[in-house]
């Protein structure tokens, strides 16, 4: 018989959860195997998408000078509630967005996780890609103590392992801390496409002084066919993102297919004049764990942590995610760092990375949002009413075609009511708040 | 209660433009694992009763599609392994599983 292959410590997925996990791990020592079914890592990732630095730059502080494959900065972002014809943009611009390294950037997967990889090998992880993770090996006590992968012999032994598999998170069901699959309303598909444009089509576009000036769009209304959803519009040096999400069991019950909801937006008379003479790069789509809080599966157990998208850790409200996902990476890493210390990997020491979950933003605000995902359930009438109203609202003040502007005002007023009863209104009010955690 | 599952107007419905998935995906790069299929209708007897068929529809890369017989087939080699199909099937009755290491999408830009 060969060797047992052993690490300190196991990763299974190198996605931002996991590479953080890793970094950590790695700065301290630890002997860290991360485990990737993809050919490199981000080659089975996409998002919309945005990366906050302040998650980063705690896990590596240093990134910055690391050359970091961002887009652009976002120094311009906010919301467009789109109806049919027009658009209204609530949109924030601001010299304070530009600092460096920024806030936030927009990016492209495939290339950051590849690049966010290469710095925990920098530190001595063992990035192991083109390999699936099929189940963990547990001891006679039950306790997780490595996993078993298809390659030949391919066990691997590591008295912790911190799966971040991903929202499709099959092992996290299958070592019992998900008692169920993921809930259709409470998960949303995202379709995206890359396409190219000139980089000085895109700055001019989008009124952009140069490359160090980027926007990230969030919109809202008929992008989705006025089913709660969202779509997105971000600026990359010379290329944009675009894409809709919303529930999957939205598209599932009015037999949507997600790419003409896709080609229906790109075609608005809003949006079109952004992509002309773009050439599309790439399409892809990806699921959005909505589940939130109260729906989270647990988070470890002997041996084994969870974190990122398998456990949920997204707050749709912000398009956040990749951001608990590396805070609560570096939380898991720490916790086993500490494990090793002790020699104790029991669920009870483990829990130490719950405690450091809950005292962070990634807890208080996934429970704050709690309800997010039941509200939009429960009103899909919301994005349309609104929407809408916003937009007949803004046609009706900007008119000027001598009508009184106290009856223009009763004329808004009253286009509110031929949509929703008063009542309605107060009880989407009431429930908004709710689930705003008010 | 009422005010969910609301049919879609069709005069919205007919706004949706028709899209050929294979232009879309043409910018995809993939591993297609020749020797096995990641997914698999578990039992074909069960899409026969299916009136509905969602997965031909919300599929965003038009996986399921029907040949002749009105029997769905699996076209896996287009896969982005979302896993839509897998929890969004009414019956659950789509096999999913991760296509083997190193096989399936391989996003460029993601």
């Amino acid at each position: 018989m060969t060797e047992k292959l052993s690490f300190d410590a196991i990763v299974v997925g190198a996605g931002p959860a996991g590479v953080s996990a890793a970094i950590t791990m790695a700065s301290k020592g630890l002997h860290v195997a991360v485990i990737e079914r993809g050919r490199f890592a981000g080659s089975k990732n996409l998002f919309g998408g945005v990366l906050y630095t302040s998650a980063i730059g705690d896990v590596l502080p240093d990134f910055a000078k690391r050359n970091p494959p961002f887009e652009r900065p976002v120094t311009e972002q906010g919301y467009w509630l789109m109806s049919p014809d027009s658009v209204v943009r609530l949109m924030h611009k601001s010299q304070a967005y530009k600092v460096e390294p920024a806030e936030a950037y927009t990016a492209l997967r495939a290339k950051f996780d590849a690049w966010y990889a290469e710095q925990a090998a920098s530190f001595g992880a063992l990035l192991i890609p083109k390999t699936n993770v099929i189940d963990l090996i547990r001891d006679a006590q039950g306790r997780v103590i490595g996993v078993q992968t298809d390659r030949p012999q391919g066990d691997v032994y590591a008295p912790v392992v911190i799966l971040s598999e991903g929202v499709n998170n099959l092992l996290t069901q299958k070592a019992g801390l998900s008692k169920v699959d993921l809930p259709p309303n409470l998960v949303a598909l995202s379709v995206k496409e890359v396409i190219a444009l000139p980089q000085a089509a895109i700055e001019q576009r989008f009124g952009l002084a140069g490359a160090k000036e980027g926007v990230a769009i969030d919109i809202f209304g008929d992008a989705t066919l006025g089913l709660p959803g969202t779509a997105f519009l971000y600026a990359n040096k010379t290329s944009v993102s675009i894409g809709v999400g919303m529930l999957l069991a939205e598209f599932v019950q009015h037999k949507l297919r997600p790419h003409e909801v896709l080609a229906r937006f790109k075609n608005h008379p809003v949006i079109k004049p952004y992509l002309q003479g773009g050439e599309q790069l790439e399409y892809g789509a990806h699921l959005i764990p909505e589940f939130g809080y109260d729906r989270m599966p647990k988070l470890l157990a002997d041996g084994v942590m969870v974190a990122g998208d398998a456990a949920g850790m997204v707050d749709a409200l912000h398009r956040e995610g990749t951001n608990l996902a590396m805070t609560a990476g570096k939380f898991a890493g720490l916790t086993a760092v500490e494990a090793h210390k002790a020699q104790d990997f029991s669920a009870r020491f483990l829990r130490m990375y719950r405690r450091k979950l809950n005292q962070s933003f990634v807890m208080k605000d996934l429970k704050q949002y709690r309800r997010m995902g039941d509200f939009l359930g429960e009103s899909p009438h919301f994005m349309k009413t609104y929407v809408d109203f916003a937009n007949d609202a803004a046609l009706r003040y900007f008119s000027a075609h001598g009508m009184a502007k106290r009856d223009m005002e009763k004329e808004i007023v009253n286009s509110l009511w031929q949509r929703r009863s008063f009542f309605g209104v107060a009880r989407d009010m009431m429930k908004l708040l709710r689930g705003m955690g008010a | 209660m009422s005010e969910k599952f609301q049919p879609l107007d069709p005069a919205l419905r007919a706004t949706l433009p028709a899209v050929n998935v294979d232009d879309m995906i043409s910018g995809v790069k993939y591993y297609v694992d020749e020797d096995e299929s990641h997914l698999w209708i578990k039992d074909h007897a069960i899409c026969a009763h299916c009136v509905e068929k969602p997965c031909t529809y919300f599929c965003p890369v038009n996986v399921y599609t029907l040949d002749g017989e009105g029997k769905v087939m699996v076209g896996y080699q287009a896969c982005v392994e979302c896993g839509s199909c897998r929890v969004g099937c009414p019956f659950l009755n789509i096999g999913w599983k991760l296509p083997r290491g190193g096989f399936g999408v391989a996003y460029k830009f993601g």
